[in-house]
């Protein structure tokens, strides 16, 4: 099984943004804030929309090469969250910068 | 008797088959690239008993297969990963799919969630000119453009869906194979009777007490062999077609019923927690019969036993229904006359008797009207704020419990399980 820890805690990004012409402003999440700790991502795996009720939320699916991470970014308040950090090497205890609390706000 | 010497289909092939290989198991290898080149099972839940749902082309290699427990998998594969179930993401890769189908034809079928079918019968002469092959090449390279580096897809093309699908399984994974009538003794020669879609043991014991042991004896069979002696039925006829390569599976199937079944996830459940699950499938069955506009007059319930023992009731009503409040009443009136002898493992309601809603229509009885317009104003605040912003407090346990499951067959529902709150 995998050690995932759900975090679900607003965090700050640094993300690039570009848009072409007609086509829709593309965000790509750069490095990310949290625990004190700065987190370089190295590589999106996918980023999808997804719905909550009328919401628009970006969802993706990053990684900095040692743990994946799952931010999703609300169109309307223009907010990042950390959802959740999963390791398949670790376990939860071991993933330094995750709370094996579970813990949500 | 037209067809008792049909020759094979020699017309050009216009059917193209997309089947995207090990779909959720390969999304998540490309949504977290950690996981590339891992043995990965996905799975409904993060239980030691939940039922892999999908592998990685890595499990399956070591010997996992979709079906089996995730203890079972284990043996095979120690280091198996496994990853929860994540709809919106395969309805994000389903819809660029989609969107890549039509930009070569309207004329396209989505059989499943990660499995579509373009048919350029009537656009070939006029937008696509192109070999298909060639279209197929593209097909591949823009889903790896558009989604992802880590997506592959199997691409099948014939004459007919049949052979198009059995194309798209000959070389997995990423191939792209052609059947046409000169090579169709070729291919059929290489399989086993279980290879092709739709025969397996039953079918295969059919065809083998008929003397049939190969795909091109089953090739060879006359028409009349199949429907009279081997499938007893216009079944046989229909086989007869489509391995020379007609089309027949063309048709589109009307819904005749909605419904769920959960398998209970205690193994001796409380009266409560089984009638709050009961009270969830009810109100997710409700929401499905809505979704497509329909109103239904029958509804069956079952009860699975842990001793294997099965009971099911059903009940036909004058009027329609269509509410979460009246598929739960009715619901629990069947319910409530179950033999009590053991405890439930397994329980599912299913509406039939279809037919359109009437919710328009305002009714001479002003609590029908009440009924309508609470259901109506419930729902507008569920799709504004997320399904199940207002819900039953009966049912309330059960929401944390019950996952909503990937639709397997059908997409009908993919909007409508996308809509939550949480």
């Amino acid at each position: 099984m995998e050690n995932a820890a759900q975090i679900n805690k607003e965090v700050s990004i640094v993300a690039y943004y570009f848009k072409s012409g007609l086509r829709r402003l593309k965000c790509f999440p750069k490095k990310m804030e949290y625990q004190g700790r700065v987190i370089e991502f190295s590589e999106t795996g996918l980023r999808h929309p997804t719905k909550k009720g009328q919401r628009m939320i970006h969802v993706f699916d990053m990684t900095d090469g040692s743990a994946d991470y799952r931010l999703e970014f609300d169109a309307a308040a223009l907010t990042w969250r950390l959802v959740s950090i999963a390791d398949i090497s670790e376990s939860p205890q071991d993933i330094p910068y995750a709370k094996p609390s579970f813990a949500s706000q | 008797m037209p067809n008792l010497h049909l020759p094979l289909n020699k017309e050009a092939p216009q059917i193209l088959h997309i089947d995207l290989n090990s779909c959720f198991a390969t999304v998540e290898q490309q949504a977290r690239p950690l996981l590339r080149g891992k043995p990965v099972a996905v799975t409904n839940r993060q239980t030691p008993n939940a039922c892999v749902v999908a592998a990685s082309y890595e499990a399956k290699a070591l010997g996992v297969k979709v079906g089996m427990g995730y203890s079972e998998a284990r043996l095979y594969a120690p280091d198996l990963i496994l990853v929860e179930t994540d709809p919106p993401k395969y309805h994000y890769v389903y819809q660029r799919l989609v969107e890549i189908m039509r930009s070569y034809s309207p004329d396209i079928a989505m059989k499943s969630i990660d499995e579509g079918i373009i048919d350029f019968s009537d656009t070939r002469e006029v937008v696509n000119k192109r070999p298909l092959t060639v279209i197929g090449y593209e097909i591949k390279q823009r889903l790896r453009d558009e989604v992802g580096e880590w997506m592959k897809c199997n691409i099948g093309i014939a004459s007919n869906r049949f052979l198009a699908k059995q194309a798209a399984s000959l070389r997995k994974p990423d191939g792209l194979d052609v059947i046409t009538h000169k090579n169709l003794r070729k291919v059929l020669s290489t399989l086993k009777l279980t290879d092709l879609f739709g025969i397996a043991e039953r079918n295969q014991a059919r065809l083998n007490a008929c003397g049939i042991y190969t795909p091109l004896e089953f090739l060879d069979a006359p028409s009349e062999l199949l429907k009279r002696q081997v499938f007893k039925s216009v079944i046989g006829e229909d086989w007869y077609q489509r391995l020379r390569g007609y089309e027949i599976d063309d048709q589109e199937w009307a819904t005749r019923t909605v419904g769920r079944q959960y398998v209970l996830d205690e193994m001796k459940p409380s009266d409560q927690l089984v009638r709050s699950r009961l009270a969830y499938l009810c109100e997710t069955t409700a929401m499905k019969l809505r979704y497509k506009g329909l109103a239904a007059r029958g509804i069956l319930v079952y009860v699975r036993y842990a001793n294997g023992d099965y009971w099911y009731d059903r009940k036909m009503f004058k009027s329609t229904f269509y509410s979460n409040a009246e598929v739960l009443r009715r619901a629990m009136l069947l319910y409530n006359r179950r033999p009590q002898d053991d405890w439930p493992r397994e329980i599912g309601v299913t509406c039939y008797q279809l037919t359109p809603s009437n919710a328009s229509q305002l009714s001479l009885l002003e609590e029908v009207n009440r009924e309508v317009w609470l259901t109506e104003a419930v729902d507008r605040i569920n799709e504004q704020f997320g399904e199940f912003t207002v819900t039953y407090a009966s049912s309330l346990a059960a929401k944390k419990v019950v996952k909503q499951k990937i639709p397997f067959g059908s997409t009908r529902y993919f909007e409508l399980l996308l809509n939550r709150a949480d």
